[in-house]
């Protein structure tokens, strides 16, 4: 048992503490950080802080209250009266003034107003001169009205048995177990990738003869699939500790995710199709890595299981439009499929309990199927080197 | 009871037959070679010894019994296909590799550390090993074949890679761990390091069993009935004596008569009053007799000409 250990603790930390991982691990925190401070930067940058002028001669807006603050990015605009177009210009002429607005006399019959810029007005601007406005018009009315008027509606859809809801403002809850189903694919198959890499590297190496005359296959193959799977658990903990900061964190600044809630069932379904997944994955992987004799060889029959394993992803229109159609319970059967489309379908659809039972059990079978054909292709392969075992090899009847 | 017994090992790949009924002992303490051509099946009786394979007939004993989990660790093995992990520092690689034979990560450390100023090696224990020589890898190898005190070393061309300097090391080594007792089985080409280190061959050829026993036996068997003399003066025609060849510049081969002693041909030369500078049985090298019964096997099986 002491053995399978050094095994499992040699394989994790010769990936974990290498750069290449590292960097990897890093990447993908920091490319959506950047993304996210990039997307700040931009909305900051287009929020001109310049004020806005206005010409009230609807006497609308005599005593003024300044419009709700808005968040950041972006940029609050304070509101400038005047009282002639002629000092108003002399401002925009100096760039004092972004705009200004002229609210006529007849503003409540017609609801129109005029805009005078230089440089076209853009929206966060405008909006906040509507908001302006707005707030000034409901000043006689009672505050939750008002409220309710400038906050605007939450459409939400409901299932027919009430089982699920979806709304705009909670759109975040159908992303999130497809981020989640996304984040979890691309952990297990890179996870899966060092894998085999190490397998192979064995075989290069020429470590295989000494590896099998100190402890068992068994021993040598557990040790690495654990090892692998303790790999992709530690970069999904780093990226759900990212993801879950990124949710608390902005749901305080940006609207869309402020209706994030994180729900039991899902994450139990999720991880019930997950995990069994990961270990035929690293099955395959192992399989793949035992029956090549070169790296590179090998991430040529990686690509016929990550096409599968994707395949849902790029269907996505059709899992939206229809999520119980026959292709999508279907594909939810189908061990190589079934991972990313229950992830995209539980965003949109309650799936059958009976979908997702038979989905686990045949997820279950399957790795369980992977790793015992990962054992006998790697016993039968493990000394060949620079020959490929042949797929008719490892189901004969051949004693290994 | 000998350390390793194979007895009438059969192992076939496909319709290669590598190993075809090849039966021998390993005795506790000594040097045993296993010789053959290339291809003869030496690796592959190895791998079967070692349990890698398993033979289609035959049984094997090892270490008083069949091969467990537990006796891997009483074996020390160095393949013909040397295999260290090339990305990682020698001194974690040495350590990663002891553990996998029983040693704990301390015992690890501190055997290996006797063992890299041994060999020469200590101010490269940080390099990853790829950035070793060729020779500093093999000299590696060995180490954690022997790191962990095994009682029965196999070990596949222990010369092949190093300098005369570190060759005399390793004879040393092999000599040095022979005395306490390990028991080693050693595949070679090389036979004259053969003819310096091992009491007991067999020569395997085509899968099977050609020559099988004591190094001097198996000399005297081949060594005909003929002397060797060095001498300067011109030899005459002596009784008893068939044929005279040039052996080299100053010696001569005598081929004697069935009935001929040696001791008769002798004083038949010091009576004549003949300068004798060396006299000898004609006994051949082992790289002859290797020579000698391949090519005889050869013919038999109608490869070579």
């Amino acid at each position: 048992m002491t053995k399978f250990w050094y095994i499992a603790w040699h394989e994790y930390s010769r990936h974990v503490f290498r750069k290449r991982f590292i960097f990897a691990l890093l990447s993908v925190p920091f490319f959506l950080t950047l993304t996210v401070a990039l997307v700040i930067l931009i909305v900051w940058m287009q929020s001109d802080p310049t004020p806005i002028g206005y010409i009230d001669r609807s006497n609308l807006l005599a005593n003024p209250l300044p419009q709700p603050a808005v968040k950041f990015p972006e940029r609050n605009v304070s509101m400038l009266a005047y009282m002639d177009e002629a000092s108003a210009n002399a401002d925009l002429q100096a760039g004092k003034i972004q705009a200004y607005y002229l609210v006529p006399k007849d503003y409540l019959e017609t609801g129109q107003v005029e805009v005078i810029f230089l440089k076209e007005l853009n929206g966060i601007a405008a909006q906040q001169f509507n908001s302006f406005l707005t707030t000034n018009l409901l000043l006689n009315q009672p505050p939750e009205i008002a409220n309710r008027l400038l906050e605007g509606n939450e459409l939400v859809v409901q299932s027919m048995d009430k089982s699920r809801e979806a709304s705009q403002n909670r759109f975040i809850n159908i992303i999130f177990p497809m981020v989640a189903g996304i984040i979890f694919i691309v952990g297990m198959s890179t996870s899966s990738g060092y894998l085999m890499q190490a397998v192979v590297e064995e075989k290069e190496n020429r470590t295989m003869e000494i590896m099998v005359t100190s402890v068992s296959p068994n021993q040598l193959m557990s040790g690495k699939v654990i090892a692998d799977i303790v790999i992709g658990v530690t970069q999904l903990l780093v990226w759900t500790i990212f993801l879950l900061l990124v949710l608390v964190i902005g749901k305080n600044y940006f609207s869309f995710l402020s209706g994030f809630q994180l729900s039991g069932e899902i994450i139990a379904i999720i991880l019930a199709v997950m995990i069994p997944a990961f270990i035929m994955i690293s099955g395959l992987m192992a399989a793949v890595g035992a029956t090549v004799s070169e790296a590179s060889e090998g991430q040529q029959m990686m690509g016929l299981f990550t096409l599968p394993i994707w395949l849902p992803y790029i269907l996505i229109a059709v899992f939206i439009q229809n999520p119980n159609s026959p292709l999508a319970i279907g594909m939810s059967l189908f061990p190589l499929t079934a991972p990313m489309t229950i992830a995209l379908r539980i965003g949109f659809t309650t799936i059958p309990t009976w979908q997702v039972i038979a989905s686990v059990v045949i997820l279950v079978l399957s790795a369980i199927g992977a790793v015992w054909l990962a054992g006998r292709a790697f016993r039968l392969g493990m000394l060949r080197y620079g020959q490929r075992l042949r797929l008719k090899e490892i189901f004969s009847h051949q004693e290994v | 009871m000998p350390t390793v017994e194979i007895s009438h090992i059969s192992k076939s790949f496909g319709t290669l037959k590598a190993v075809d009924d090849v039966s021998f002992d390993v005795e506790k303490g000594e040097i045993f070679g296993l010789l053959g051509p290339n291809g003869a099946g030496k690796t592959t009786a190895i791998r079967v010894l070692l349990d890698i394979f398993k033979p289609d007939s035959g049984s094997i004993s090892v270490l008083g019994g069949s091969m467990t989990e537990a006796k891997k660790d009483r074996i020390g093995y160095m393949p013909e296909e040397r295999g260290m992990y090339q990305d990682i520092p020698l001194d974690r690689c040495l350590i990663y590799l002891s553990t996998l034979k029983g040693l704990t990560t301390m015992e690890a450390r501190s055997r290996m550390t006797e063992y890299l100023e041994r060999f020469d090696l200590a101010s490269s224990r940080s390099k990853k090993v790829k950035e070793l020589s060729k020779g500093m890898q093999q000299k590696a190898q060995l180490i954690t074949t022997l790191i962990h005190k095994p009682e029965l070393v196999i070990i596949d061309e222990p010369f092949s890679g190093l300098d005369p300097i570190n060759t005399q090391m390793v004879k040393d080594l092999l000599r040095e761990q022979r005395d306490q007792g390990v028991t080693i089985l050693m595949s070679t080409h090389q036979m004259h390091q053969v003819e310096e280190l091992c009491d007991r061959i067999v020569l395997i050829d085509h899968g099977r069993t050609v020559l099988y026993g004591s190094l001097d036996e198996i000399r005297r068997q081949f060594s005909g009935h003929a002397v060797l003399v060095r001498t300067p003066d011109a030899l005459p025609a002596l009784p008893g004596v068939e044929s005279t060849k040039q052996h080299n510049s100053s010696a001569y081969r005598l081929n004697l008569s069935p009935s001929t002693k040696s001791q008769d041909v002798l004083r038949n030369l010091v009576d004549r009053g003949i300068q004798v500078d060396q006299f000898e049985i004609a006994a051949p090298t082992l790289d002859e007799i290797f020579i000698q019964v391949v090519t005889a096997n050869d013919l038999q099986q109608g490869e070579r000409p």
